[in-house]
């Protein structure tokens, strides 16, 4: 489902160039829960980004579901992540000037679907998380947790066949952390939906299928 | 798109409020210098109806100390006489002192039609100064000899006449009375004459010819000159009118820089307004532009964010600018609201057209002032990375 084939990442200044990833090749099954563990400044958002098409790599190839990256234009990359990709941050990045079903709706916003259809499918998937509740909320009213899973709502409202998640867990108590951890792990066996997962929790990586270790820019594991 | 805009302007009104008020009070300002740009312009593009230039205006004393009226219009019938003599001359005509482009003004209320027209302005002339202005009748005549018998005789304006007979005929109609013995008959229609200056409108206007009493108050001669009259040609007109007039005091002055003159009291408070409006706008323009930085700059993560669910740079840059419109939109619907009520309510006695015309005018400058200011940062904001700046929050 994706494939990165000796990735390289370097980032320049005027007087000094840090390496971020160094010759990085994995590839991603589909339907494969994959976690990415590591020190702090070790790369796995740098990964994560390159996967999400969101940085280019300075060397190496990015393949998604068989389509090479590498050479789409800013257009092409909008449309590609927007149709194949979902985004779960550690801070959630909701908007919180808008009520929660219309941040499930913001990916719709860049696809020829009607308001019907939009408000339709947001609903969908905010059940899908247990929060039809909550649909005029705004995220400041909204615990953590529920926020995290507003995030999940609105990665999922475009049925991408990916989702990313940085940290998803990071900002989150166990109790509430284990519950986001429920929803993607439903996801992916229910859905069938690849997920591929930064994070610092031992216990939250023992739940995917499979777990790489990123040190120094480098795949130990 | 344009739904979800509203929305995120909507419920942030509060954020939004600074920027709504500052382009709110912007387009009052800007209505206001081109309702007065459109007034002067629309003036400036009516024909003047007479010419001015090789026209000279002697402006004198009277020296005669005699109540006899009669003594007195063939004192200055002589001096007219004379002056037309003075080769060079085309023509004459006494005028009262409100003649073309001076400072003066007289003006009365005409009654006709059931209607009192006031403010007229009230000319008094003799039978020369159509010849001399080379003004030109819409309908009727203006004054001649036969007129001295029967004093009860009016000339008007085609705008006076209009606003009382509408498109029909005015002559043989009265004003001032509904018969011979009470009111004055219309001899003749004169096109409107913009004797205020190139940017002052054509107002109500009534030609009394000049009876042997006006002579004891009457200053002022008109004097047509063929073209090319130099400064000897002034100086032999200024011996003559001394001579005729001893004891005078005689000045010469031309309508041409007359009209310049009067030009400058419309033009220099008009580009004193259009300075300090510009300065506004440059104040407007830099404040916005300041807000609509500083907006991207709070809103990174959100751009970053929308650029990773399907944003392209352009469709981002395009998403802030159309905030700025829509936001200038709010501004100036409620903008409109007020400018409306000048017109309506008829505040300063304009052509509800210049109103109209102001506030279009005003409309499509604030859009292009908010979409230049908004143009560049809505550029910077496509250009944010968006792995940076979710990096970031």
């Amino acid at each position: 489902m994706i494939s990165l084939q000796n990735i390289e990442k370097v980032y320049r200044t005027d007087t000094i160039q840090t390496l971020a990833l160094n010759n990085i090749s994995l590839d991603v099954a589909k339907g494969e829960f994959l976690s990415i563990m590591g020190p702090s400044g070790c790369g796995k958002s740098t990964l994560l980004n390159i996967m999400g098409l969101l940085d280019a790599p300075s060397k190496g190839s990015v393949r998604i579901d068989s389509q090479q990256t590498n050479s789409l234009g800013d257009k092409q990359l909008a449309a590609f992540r927007n149709k194949k990709l979902g985004f779960i941050f550690q801070s959630y990045h909701l908007i919180n000037d808008l009520q929660v079903l219309d941040n499930v709706e913001l990916p719709l916003l860049y696809r020829d679907t009607t308001a019907k259809q939009r408000r339709e499918l947001a609903a969908q998937a905010l059940e899908k998380v247990g929060l039809s509740n909550r649909m005029k909320h705004f995220p400041t009213q909204l615990s953590g947790g529920q926020r995290q899973r507003v995030a999940i709502a609105r990665a999922i409202v475009g049925r991408p066949e990916i989702i990313l998640a940085d940290e998803p867990t990071g900002n989150l108590d166990s109790v509430m952390g284990n519950e986001i951890m429920d929803i993607l792990t439903g996801l992916n066996q229910n859905e069938g939906t690849t997920i591929v997962m930064v994070t610092h929790d031992e216990n939250m990586a023992r739940k995917t299928h499979r777990l790489v270790r990123l040190f120094d820019g480098s795949q130990v594991q | 798109m344009v739904k979800h805009l509203f929305k995120l302007i909507w419920n942030k009104k509060k954020q939004n409020f600074l920027l709504f008020s500052e382009i709110f009070v912007s387009f009052l300002v800007i209505f206001g210098v081109f309702t007065f740009g459109v007034y002067a312009y629309k003036n400036y593009m009516a024909p003047m109806n007479f010419e001015y230039e090789d026209v000279w205006v002697i402006s004198y004393t009277n020296p005669l100390k005699t109540e006899n009226t009669d003594s007195l219009e063939l004192f200055y019938s002589t001096v007219k006489q004379n002056i037309k003599a003075v080769p060079g001359v085309i023509e004459a005509s006494y005028q009262s002192a409100n003649f073309p482009f001076s400072m003066s003004m007289m003006t009365g209320n005409i009654k006709a039609n059931g209607r009192d027209i006031n403010p007229v302005n009230i000319y008094d002339i003799d039978d020369d100064y159509a010849k001399v202005l080379n003004a030109k009748m819409v309908e009727g005549r203006w004054y001649n000899k036969s007129d001295a018998v029967n004093n009860k005789v009016i000339v008007i304006n085609k705008k006076l006449k209009e606003t009382i007979f509408g498109s029909g005929s005015a002559v043989g109609k009265y004003v001032d009375g509904e018969n011979a013995k009470d009111g004055k008959r219309i001899i003749g229609v004169v096109e409107d004459l913009k004797t205020e200056g190139d940017y002052q409108t054509v107002g109500y206007g009534a030609y009394r010819r000049l009876d042997t009493a006006g002579f004891k108050w009457i200053g002022t001669m008109l004097v047509k000159v063929k073209p090319g009259a130099d400064a000897a040609f002034e100086g032999r007109l200024y011996k003559t009118m001394a001579n005729s007039l001893k004891n005078s005091n005689v000045e010469i002055e031309h309508l041409n820089n007359k009209l310049t003159s009067k030009n400058k009291f419309t033009l220099v408070p008009l580009i004193i307004l259009s300075i300090v409006a510009a300065f506004l706008i440059i104040n407007v323009a830099l404040g916005l532009f300041g807000v609509l930085w500083y907006n991207i700059n709070k809103r990174r993560g959100e751009i970053g964010l929308r650029r990773a669910i399907g944003a392209t740079g352009d469709s981002v840059s395009w998403q802030l600018v159309g905030e700025s419109l829509i936001l200038a939109t709010f501004s100036l619907l409620i903008g409109s609201f007020f400018a409306v009520q000048f017109p309506l309510l008829n505040v300063f006695d304009l052509p509800a057209i210049v109103y109209v015309i102001s506030i279009l005018l005003a409309v499509i400058f604030i859009y292009l002032l908010v979409l230049i200011c908004a143009l560049y940062p809505g550029k910077q904001a496509a250009n944010i990375y968006p792995a940076v700046a979710l990096h970031e929050e």
